[in-house]
């Protein structure tokens, strides 16, 4: 019973950690695919005095990925559908050059405003139309979004550490008499360390597996009968299995500053 | 014959010097010695034990053991010098989740010699011991007798070139008390192993031609 104690002490903590680890891939995954989506969906109006290319728009800046003309016939055909051709005509020599611009990423208003600033400067176009506020708002609910969780991840990670620095303290007063014993009897530190090891590596291995196996889980099984949009769009971005890679990387990264950090710290026989 | 301690102007202390406990002392213990260390009290026997092995470097002066100059040692050279030491404590320092066997062969596990190895000379040891039927045990389920001849068991088990032993039988009864300085008469005959042994007095049944050193004052002197 002291045992399986010992070893949920150091699970669940490090469970805590890559849970916070995975949720950070599956979010930085998910909001990928959706920022990529805001950026397809988004396009900034520019009015011209006379035709420019992409490569020209580029020039001005270097965030503008795309450039499509909008066809000043049709606008024409719009507004003056009752006059006649010759009117027409001469409205379609007045009326300036529009187009519709996408840019490479999603950017922050501030962002969008230096775009406008750049093409602005120059003298052949007219004015620019950024849609600021309805950009303003979805980025900001993105970026909270993004803010809140990343905060939520470090906040469990330093608790974990914690309950992880504590087990250390656990493991130096367990073991630290062995470690003693066989260093006076001149054992190499591998040696020293190697039950040691042996336990967190186990535990470190059981973590993982649960952890693997909750996201699994949630991909398989939960994410299909959930009926949320976004989990059955991003399914496959719930977990890859290069995360379980990481997960086990990180969770024997840890293993190894705590296994060695407890075995530093108990030099000496204590008299 | 070739010295395997020697210690010339050597000074231990304690508090990073402030605390001096031994102050110049040399001497010299040649290899099959067998060697009484005596003093009061808190006189520093157990410091110049625990510089023996390692466990404290010399402040000032010589300290060589096996060759090695202890005051300038690596970790890993005195890692290696301890191999070949085999170390007894009044508090016995045995690894109370280990079995009695596992405790013995500790030396021969260290120097990687096979499982085969190991419980054939555990198995030897712990007659010599006469501990053979609790070699499953754990140290605890054993008396304070009992666990110290198991520590005895360990520091013989790699036929150590030198044993240095901290008041062996400090608070044992007469029977673990004679089975122990048997070993370690045994051991300095047989084996030319160099014994040192701190304790509060010399036992009165010991048979062997030995060397006495009392630590007073903090000198170390030679008694003739």
């Amino acid at each position: 019973m002291k045992s399986i104690k010992n070893h949920l002490m150091f699970i669940l903590p490090l469970m805590a950690i890559l849970l916070g680890i995975e949720f950070f891939l599956v979010f930085d995954r998910t909001t990928d695919s959706y920022e990529k989506g805001l950026k397809e969906g988004y396009s900034m109006l520019v009015v011209a005095n006379k035709t420019m290319d992409l490569a020209a728009l580029k020039k001005l800046n270097a965030h503008i990925e795309s450039s499509e003309s909008i066809k000043r016939e049709n606008i024409v055909t719009e507004i003056a559908q009752d006059m006649s051709q010759s009117s027409q005509d001469e409205i379609l020599q007045a009326l300036p050059y529009f187009y519709s611009v996408r840019l490479d990423s999603y950017l922050s208003t501030s962002g969008l405003e230096k775009i406008k600033k750049d093409l602005e400067k120059d003298e052949s176009i007219r004015s620019v139309e950024t849609f600021g506020s309805s950009y303003s708002s979805s980025y900001r609910l993105f970026s909270f979004i993004k803010l809140s969780l990343r905060v939520f991840i470090v906040f469990m990670a330093m608790i974990s550490l914690f309950l992880i620095i504590k087990q250390m303290e656990v493991w130096k007063y367990a073991h630290s008499e062995r470690m003693q014993i066989m260093e006076i009897f001149g054992a190499p530190l591998m040696l020293r360390s190697g039950v040691l090891f042996k336990v967190a590596l186990l535990d470190a291995l059981v973590a993982t597996v649960i952890t693997v196996g909750i996201f699994l889980y949630l991909k398989f099984y939960w994410a299909t009968r959930s009926g949320i949009d976004i989990m059955v769009q991003n399914q496959e971005s719930l977990f890859k299995m290069i995360d379980m890679a990481i997960l086990l990387g990180a969770a024997v990264m840890i293993v190894i500053f705590a296994v060695y950090t407890v075995v530093f710290s108990t030099k000496g026989v204590q008299e | 014959m070739s010295n395997v301690i020697t210690a010339s102007h050597l000074t231990l202390a304690y508090d990073k010097g402030k605390k001096e406990i031994i102050k110049d002392a040399s001497f010299s213990i040649k290899k099959g010695d067998f060697v009484f260390i005596t003093g009061p009290s808190g006189s520093g026997k157990s410091t110049l034990l625990k510089a023996l092995y390692g466990q404290l470097k010399p402040t000032e002066g010589n300290l060589v053991v096996g060759g090695i100059d202890l005051a300038r040692a690596s970790s890993s050279k005195l890692q290696e010098l301890r191999t070949h030491m085999g170390i007894i404590f009044q508090d016995y320092k045995l690894v109370n989740e280990w079995t009695v066997e596992k405790n013995v062969v500790l030396p021969l596990m260290i120097a990687g010699y096979s499982m085969d190895v190991q419980r054939t000379q555990a198995q030897r040891l712990l007659k010599h011991v006469k501990l053979s039927e609790h070699a499953e045990k754990y140290p605890l389920e054993l008396s304070g007798g009992e666990q110290q001849r198991v520590g005895v068991a360990r520091a013989l088990s790699k036929n150590p070139v030198v044993i240095l032993a901290d008041e062996p039988t400090g608070n044992l009864d007469e029977y673990s008390s004679n089975v122990i300085w048997d070993l370690m008469e045994n051991a300095c005959q047989q084996l030319e192993t160099t014994v040192l042994v701190v304790t509060h007095r010399i036992p009165s049944i010991f048979s062997l031609p030995y060397r006495h050193f009392i630590i007073e004052n903090k000198g170390v002197y030679e008694v003739h």
